[in-house]
């Protein structure tokens, strides 16, 4: 794994769209009017047969993938995860879902990495579309992942909705990393506290636990891309080996990873204090700027350290995080 | 056949010598499926029977596509199917009967069918679109309600298969003029229906539609390509065909004590006995 400040890229993901619709005549891809933004015009560019605008109608969108999926096709459908799963919900669950057809939904933009606001703002998508059942639910964390994903979900058999980061998209795992759909992975081995991250939150959960562990808390970080379904034997094993669990989602703490995992290990009897790091039960707001609004909403570095500190019921007061700065085209958390 | 036939699976076959007497019969058949039940969406299939019936005389078997838009419909393709020895009907609308009131995926007949309205014009358009990249030319005969022009997504589909000139499709809306909470117009002023698909660039009849022979016409007329989807305004009654109903029926959920079915399946009886029926 790399260390922040983290290079950056940018369209991983259409990049990798179009090199698997190279290969898979059978992919199609369908914008609801945010081509360059879910970087699908790489595929309208080289594929405009296969490329569909579905316009600003996300109902009627969804209800199409559905029916070419029955025809064979594989439907990858983009817009943001707002759109994609609150307008079209019903259409969702009862033309992909319930049929189990081989859609992939694609929402850019997840939680509050938009400063758009709370319309723009997908921060309980993964409840939504985790409540659905055959839907396969993945936030990834980085570039690495994020060009692993595609071919990844390609032959899913049923629906899958994944959330990805727009723009600059940091490279965080070194390429020999591989993302394996039924796994979690611990990335970061420790024997306190069992941090589960997924999406834009690792970046987050190993700089928290880098600066807990040069204070005596040593840290594991599982790094959770697929929520649904949840790899519960990696997860109960990384919380049976600690004393303190904690979740971390840039999301709303109701329905997510969150309560996926507090589900997971109170079935199995596992009694850990439990810690939800993410949008506590609210909306978020518009701003400027992405990292005022993860210092605001709790989701930054700070947060999950003194969350774990105060947790782990340490008196003194929670280590500061240092700012490690980045250049243009450079990512680091806040 | 096997339970899970779909008109265009190949293999599929069936010949409608007369559609005016396959509607007559979809109404007995219907009667008579929702008789052991003493409720259900009769009026659903009394609407609509005649356009069933053209339907299923103007498909292909195994080449055409039928959708049911609205899953309360599904009774008349059931019927009609059955008419046609396409399926054992046995257990319509009883516990555990892949034969459910309302359509679901687990519906035999029709291609799509589902029970949340307004759906299935946008599942005809990805039917349509799967067709164009197969290079075929196969039809899309899509049953939609009047009632479903409440919602919002229909005229997104309304608006997709007009600018992609989706030509193939041919919907019939069955304008019976009824909706749970009471007739349609008392809801929502939705006319004029025929002036609205035509200013969205649909080819559009505005006909009756319990008149099969028009029906018929209009789907022929609707099969040469002119660039342009097809509408079929069917002006119909959830009471059409059956004298012996209460006039205060409810056309959405008709209730049929046995002396109503009894009465129901005499006179229906006697009208396909009758000459020239």
């Amino acid at each position: 794994m790399r260390e922040p400040p983290y290079p950056t890229e940018l369209k991983p993901y259409g990049r990798a769209l179009v090199e698997l619709a190279r290969r898979r005549g059978e992919v199609l891809c369908l914008s609801g009017d945010l081509t360059k933004q879910t970087e699908v015009d790489l595929f309208q560019a080289e594929f405009p047969d296969r490329f569909i605008h579905g316009g600003m109608a996300e109902a009627n969108m969804m209800s199409m993938a559905g029916a070419l999926a029955r025809c064979g096709h594989v439907p990858f459908v983009h817009t943001f995860g707002v759109f994609a799963t609150r307008r079209p919900y019903d259409q969702i669950a009862n033309a992909i879902a319930y049929p189990n057809l081989p859609v992939r939904i694609i929402g850019f933009m997840p939680g509050v990495s938009t400063p758009g606001g709370p319309s723009h703002q997908a921060i309980d998508d993964v409840a939504l579309m985790r409540a659905l059942p055959n839907m396969t639910v993945i936030d990834v964390a980085d570039a690495v992942e994020t060009r692993q994903v595609v071919a990844a979900i390609a032959d899913v058999p049923g629906p899958a909705y994944v959330r990805l980061k727009r723009g600059e998209i940091p490279v965080i795992f070194d390429d020999s990393h591989v993302l394996r759909l039924g796994r979690a992975s611990v990335v970061l081995a420790g024997t306190d506290v069992a941090l589960f991250a997924s999406g834009m939150m690792l970046a987050e959960a190993l700089a928290a636990a880098r600066v807990l562990g040069a204070h005596g808390v040593s840290v594991s970080v599982i790094n959770v891309p697929v929520i649904k379904p949840l790899d519960s034997a990696t997860v109960l094993s990384a919380a049976a080996g600690a004393r303190l669990v904690v979740t971390a989602e840039n999301h709303s703490i109701i329905g997510g990873l969150g309560s996926a995992v507090a589900e997971t290990i109170a079935e199995a009897g596992l009694g850990r204090p439990l810690r939800r790091v993410g949008l506590r039960d609210t909306f978020a707001e518009g701003s400027l700027d992405a990292p005022y609004l993860f210092e605001r909403y709790g989701l930054s570095i700070s947060a999950l350290v003194e969350t774990i500190w105060s947790a782990l019921g340490r008196p003194d007061p929670a280590p500061p995080v240092p700012t490690v700065a980045a250049e243009v085209g450079q990512y680091s958390p806040v | 056949m096997p339970a899970t036939l779909r008109v265009s699976d190949p293999g599929a076959v069936w010949a409608v010598p007369d559609p005016g007497e396959l509607a007559l019969r979809i109404r007995l058949r219907a009667v008579r499926m929702v008789a052991p039940q003493g409720f259900g969406y009769l009026g659903q299939a009394l609407s609509s029977a005649e356009q069933v019936a053209a339907v299923f005389a103007a498909a292909r078997p195994g080449v055409d596509r039928i959708v049911c838009s609205p899953g309360h419909y599904i009774i008349g393709p059931f019927a009609a199917a059955a008419e046609l020895g396409l399926i054992d009907l046995a257990g319509y609308g009883q516990n555990g009967s892949a034969f459910e009131a309302i359509g679901t995926e687990r519906s035999p007949v029709v291609d799509y069918t589902c029970g949340s309205l307004g759906q299935g014009l946008s599942a005809a358009l990805g039917f349509a679109l799967a067709d164009r990249f197969r290079g075929s030319d196969a039809r899309i005969f899509t049953m939609i309600s009047d009632g479903e022009l409440e919602e919002g997504q229909v005229w997104e589909a309304a608006l997709f298969a007009a600018h992609h000139r989706l030509d193939r499709l041919a919907v019939l809306l069955d304008a019976n003029n009824s909706q749970v909470d009471g007739p349609v117009d008392s809801i929502t002023t939705v006319e004029p229906i025929a002036a609205k698909w035509s200013a969205f660039g649909w080819r559009v009849w505005d006909l009756d539609g319990h008149d099969v022979s028009a029906v018929s016409a209009a789907l022929a007329g609707a099969s040469v390509r002119a660039g342009r989807p097809n509408m079929l305004v069917c002006r119909t009654s959830t009471r059409h065909g059956l004298d012996c109903l209460p006039p205060d029926a409810d056309g959405h959920f008709i209730k049929l004590t046995p002396e109503l079915a009894a009465a129901a399946i005499e006179e229906l009886t006697g009208r396909l006995e009758a000459p020239g029926a």
